[in-house]
């Protein structure tokens, strides 16, 4: 894509993320690239533990741990009282798992989509509800183990990045690990646009996926490849941009590494494939304009 | 005004998480290391490959000629008619075709000598001499390297001009007068004393090591075989090697119009080649089956397309000589499986006889050594010169390397041998212990990067291109080079399918992908980067990320 990365030193090592955790890395790219000028919000989640142990922060900026329902409505307060105060330059970014944000956060930021509140989300897709034990989430995918779907989980991934566009915000996005340029790119754009900004980013979950410490990207980007997990961008829910898309890679390479999946029989392998191009063409005409 | 106090309450922050020591958790660390490549590992001048591509890539021409020069003074020559091995064993060769190495040197062997390039001069003088006998690659390579070292050398040669087999042997259509003329003036004005038309011989020995401290023996193996059947006294019976030198020399030898060439192998083809640049139709008998032929299939190719008629699995049993003609009485033959490779056992199949006639017939199965008289001073097996892993001779000081060794007969390989005899010769006379600078290959084979660790996310598929080749009308008319070399966007494409593999070019993918923020540039160090030994959780997605295995996970035990 040609982006070039301009990190600003917010975020810090010695955080308390797994080794080759996807989140830590994609917190890097977020937090340094909005820089220090910004106010976080974080609810329960491994994000929250990767934040740091009180009194210590990973971030050098200032965070407030909300609920795990109302970062969309934290958020919101604290955009409009930055605004009440005359200050239009510090930036407010939510940052939430997916099930504070797809289940547990989803009426808050549905609403606040609504009203087009001036603040930055960003949700850690990691597919479960992974720092109390890997329970499902609805962004968990068809046939995945969790804790709590131990026969895999009979219903697919619910499609949040569709469901944020239609509510017709400025900015939607798809981004993933894998690729730390167009993930940088994506939150330095997100950053110059005023209004909701919603970026859902594709995190693979070591521990609660089954993979190898060294796997992440690798990982993230077969979700692309094969067309599980797109990249894209919508404005103002019409004009969306493709950045990487489906390269025909077979599942089975996707699904093959990760030990949530180590249960499944060849149907149900095909079953999941057809399942991912069936998405990927409907949403591949939406390029087309 | 009374102080006010206030209290920080204990849900704020009051520090930040790098005061943490998570490198605590890790078991194994990271540690950048220049690694081999297997094109390296099966160059046999120990090529740096990925070196010179590496700078070739960035334009900096006249740096990856000198990467080049440092174990190969004929870039220009092995670019053109080197076996390539290193083409062979490339990682790329795996995924959508091997790295053109070999045109890629040639490239820039020819810029070198196009724009005078000129080889390092010896920043020291010794005032010790070498003799090295034999002016063919392996005696021009040991020269060169001893010349770097410092020392003094002086060549003795028993044909007019220096190359052995690159100016005598090889046609001019593979490897032209001017492109070697190039690359031995460069080398000659490094001042090394040449003696040409000077044979030595084994008596010659002793007064030679009483005035030179070491002797490198590169004698070659120029004799051309003969068979039985053929006598070669007669003026229609050709030698293989002869007959290549006569032309390369500008004679025009009478062969007729019809010539049968006897073997299988390169030279065979050689001389197949050149016969048919002399005007002549040429059949070529070869005891082998077609696709088991020795010669290159690329040779094989070439021949065919130059109208060579090729009786392969062929033996001739009856040669009858006549005044103008001589004719051949052959028959099919299949080759015992049950003999080991090299040993070739015929078996006629009965019924198969058939009879080519031929206005001469050129023998080219196989090179021997000249050594007579040379048992008396060094140990000779089998015809060739007995050496250890270091190329000495059983007599001390004296070693010798290429052909007349029992080496594989390549040129690159010739090279090779002759820098290797130099550094021999160079820890003879001065008692040191080795201590190659560059990887040596022995050491570090066990750690060749494999395929499977070259990360293809970063290398889209990009098409292999080959070199040209002239229009076979045209290449039958002179003996012009037929091979066309790259031109400079076909070098700086090709070049850029080079994994690198084992060596760092500061992709910087390594410092992306840490989530720990554990890598740090720093321009200072020759790796460039080094690892936070506090903070690193030992993850080893730097090492999975790296597209080229330059960097490596190692167990910390005892932690
Ligand atoms: C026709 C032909 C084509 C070939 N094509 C290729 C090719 O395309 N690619 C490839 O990799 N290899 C090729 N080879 C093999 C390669 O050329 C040899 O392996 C290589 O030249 C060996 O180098 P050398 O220095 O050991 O010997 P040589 O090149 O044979 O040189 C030996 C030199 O020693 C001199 N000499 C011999 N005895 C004495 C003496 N007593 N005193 C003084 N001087 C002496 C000779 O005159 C000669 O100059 C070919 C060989 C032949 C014959
Ligand atoms: C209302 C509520 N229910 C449950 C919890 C317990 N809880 C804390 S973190 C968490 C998991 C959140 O999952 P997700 O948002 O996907 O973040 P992850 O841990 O996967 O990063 C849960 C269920 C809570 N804090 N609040
Ligand atoms: S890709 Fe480059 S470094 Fe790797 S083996 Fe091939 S030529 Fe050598
Ligand atoms: S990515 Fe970072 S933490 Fe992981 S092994 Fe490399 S330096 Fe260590
Ligand atoms: S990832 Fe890039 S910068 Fe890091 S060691 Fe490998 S080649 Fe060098
Ligand atoms: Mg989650």
């Amino acid at each position: 894509m040609g982006y070039q990365i301009n990190e600003e030193k917010v975020f810090n090592s010695g955080h308390a993320a797994c080794p080759g955790c996807s989140e830590a890395l994609a917190m890097r790219y977020i937090v340094n690239t909005l820089g220090p000028d910004t106010i976080g919000v974080v609810p329960p989640s491994c994000i929250a533990i990767i934040s740091g142990p009180q009194p210590l922060s990973s971030m050098r900026m200032p965070v407030y741990q909300t609920t795990l329902e109302a970062s969309a409505a934290s958020a919101t307060g604290i955009a409009r009282a930055l605004k009440a105060k005359g200050n239009d330059h510090t930036k407010v970014v939510a940052i939430a798992g997916d099930g504070g944000t797809y289940d547990i956060g989803f009426q808050s930021l549905s609403s606040a989509a609504e009203r087009n509140e001036d603040f930055i989300y960003i949700c850690l897709d990691n597919e479960g509800y992974m720092n109390t034990g890997a329970q499902k989430s609805s962004s968990t995918p068809y046939l995945a183990y969790t804790a709590s779907t131990p026969a895999g989980k009979p219903t697919p991934k619910k499609n949040l990045a569709e469901i944020m566009a239609a509510h017709r915000i400025p900015y939607m996005a798809t981004a993933t690990t894998g690729y730390p340029e167009d993930l940088a790119r994506k939150v330095a754009k997100a950053k110059g646009i005023r209004g909701l900004r919603f970026i859902v980013v594709l995190t693979p979950c070591l521990d609660g996926w089954g993979l190898a410490d060294n796997a992440g990207p690798k990982v993230s980007r077969l979700a692309v490849e094969t067309g599980v997990f797109p990249l894209y961008e919508v404005e103002n829910g019409e004009h969306y941009t493709l950045n990487y898309g489906s390269k025909g890679t077979p599942i089975n390479q996707y699904l093959s590494l990760q030990k949530r999946y180590r249960h499944l029989n060849q149907a149900q392998i095909e079953e999941i494939q057809i399942e991912v191009d069936n998405n990927w063409q409907r949403l591949h005409r939406k390029f087309s304009t | 005004m009374k102080e006010t106090f206030k209290e920080v309450p204990s849900i704020w922050t009051t520090g930040w998480t790098d005061i943490l020591n998570t490198g605590t958790w890790r078991s194994a660390i990271p540690i950048y290391q220049k690694r081999l490549a297997p094109c390296h590992s099966a160059c046999p001048v120990d090529g740096e490959i990925p070196t010179w591509i590496m700078l070739a890539r960035k334009q900096l021409y006249h740096e990856a000629w000198s990467a080049l020069v440092v174990n190969n003074p004929f870039p220009a020559v092995t670019g053109r008619i080197c076996h390539h091995p290193c083409e062979g064993a490339c990682n790329r060769g795996e995924y959508d075709g091997a790295v053109a190495i070999n045109a890629l040197e040639q490239y820039i062997g020819d810029l070198a000598l196009s724009e005078g390039w000129t080889l390092p001069h010896p920043t020291i003088e010794l005032d010790q001499r070498i003799a090295v006998i034999g002016g063919g690659p392996a005696g021009l390579s040991c020269a060169y390297q001893l010349r770097q070292l410092g020392y003094k050398v002086t060549i003795f040669e028993s044909r007019p001009e220096l190359g052995g087999v690159l100016r005598y042997g090889i046609p001019r259509y593979r490897l032209s007068k001017e492109i070697w003329d190039g690359e031995l003036k460069r080398l000659l004005a490094l001042g090394i004393e040449i003696k040409v038309n000077h044979l030595v011989k084994a008596n010659d020995l002793s007064s030679l090591e009483r005035d030179y401290s070491a002797v490198f023996l590169a004698l070659g193996a120029q004799n051309s075989k003969t068979l039985p059947q053929f006598s070669v006294d007669d003026l229609k019976v050709f030698k293989g090697y002869e007959f290549l030198e006569r032309v390369n020399r500008g004679e025009v030898p009478q062969l007729g119009q019809e010539v049968v060439v006897i073997g299988g192998g390169s030279v065979a083809l050689d001389v197949a080649g050149t016969a048919r640049r002399l005007g002549s139709q040429v059949k070529v008998l070869a005891l082998e089956a077609m696709d088991s032929l020795p010669a290159q299939p690329d040779e094989l190719t070439e021949s065919l397309e130059e109208g060579v008629e090729i009786y392969a699995g062929a033996m001739v049993q009856k040669v009858n000589l006549g005044p103008e003609r001589i004719s051949l009485d052959c028959i099919k033959v299949t080759l015992d499986e049950a003999f080991p490779a090299g040993v070739l056992r015929p078996i006629p199949r009965s019924g198969t006889e058939f009879n080519v006639s031929a206005t001469s017939v050129i023998l080219a199965v196989g090179q021997e050594t000249e050594l007579t008289g040379w048992d008396s001073v060094i140990n000779i097996g089998q015809s060739l010169v007995k050496v250890g892993a270091d190329l000495a001779t059983s007599r001390p000081g004296v070693f010798a390397g290429g052909d007349v060794t029992p080496a594989e007969r390549f040129v690159s390989t010739a090279i090779g041998q002759g820098k290797k005899a130099s550094s021999s010769i160079d820890r003879y006379l001065t008692e040191q212990t080795s201590d190659s600078q560059s990887l040596s290959k022995t050491e570090n084979s066990e750690d060749k990067v494999a395929y499977q660790e070259i990360n293809m996310f970063y290398f889209p598929e990009k098409a292999r291109e080959r070199k040209g080749l002239v229009p076979v009308e045209q290449r039958l008319q002179n003996f012009d080079e037929v091979r066309i070399s790259f031109n400079f966007e076909q070098t700086q494409s090709q070049s850029e399918r080079c994994f690198s593999c084992g060596n760092c070019v500061e992709c910087d993918n390594c410092f992306y992908f840490c989530p720990d923020m554990a890598v740090v540039k720093d321009s200072s160090l020759a790796e460039h980067y080094s690892i936070l030994d506090q903070y690193c959780k030992g993850c080893g997605s730097c090492v999975q990320e790296c597209p080229r295995g330059a960097v490596v996970l190692k167990e910390e035990t005892g932690r």
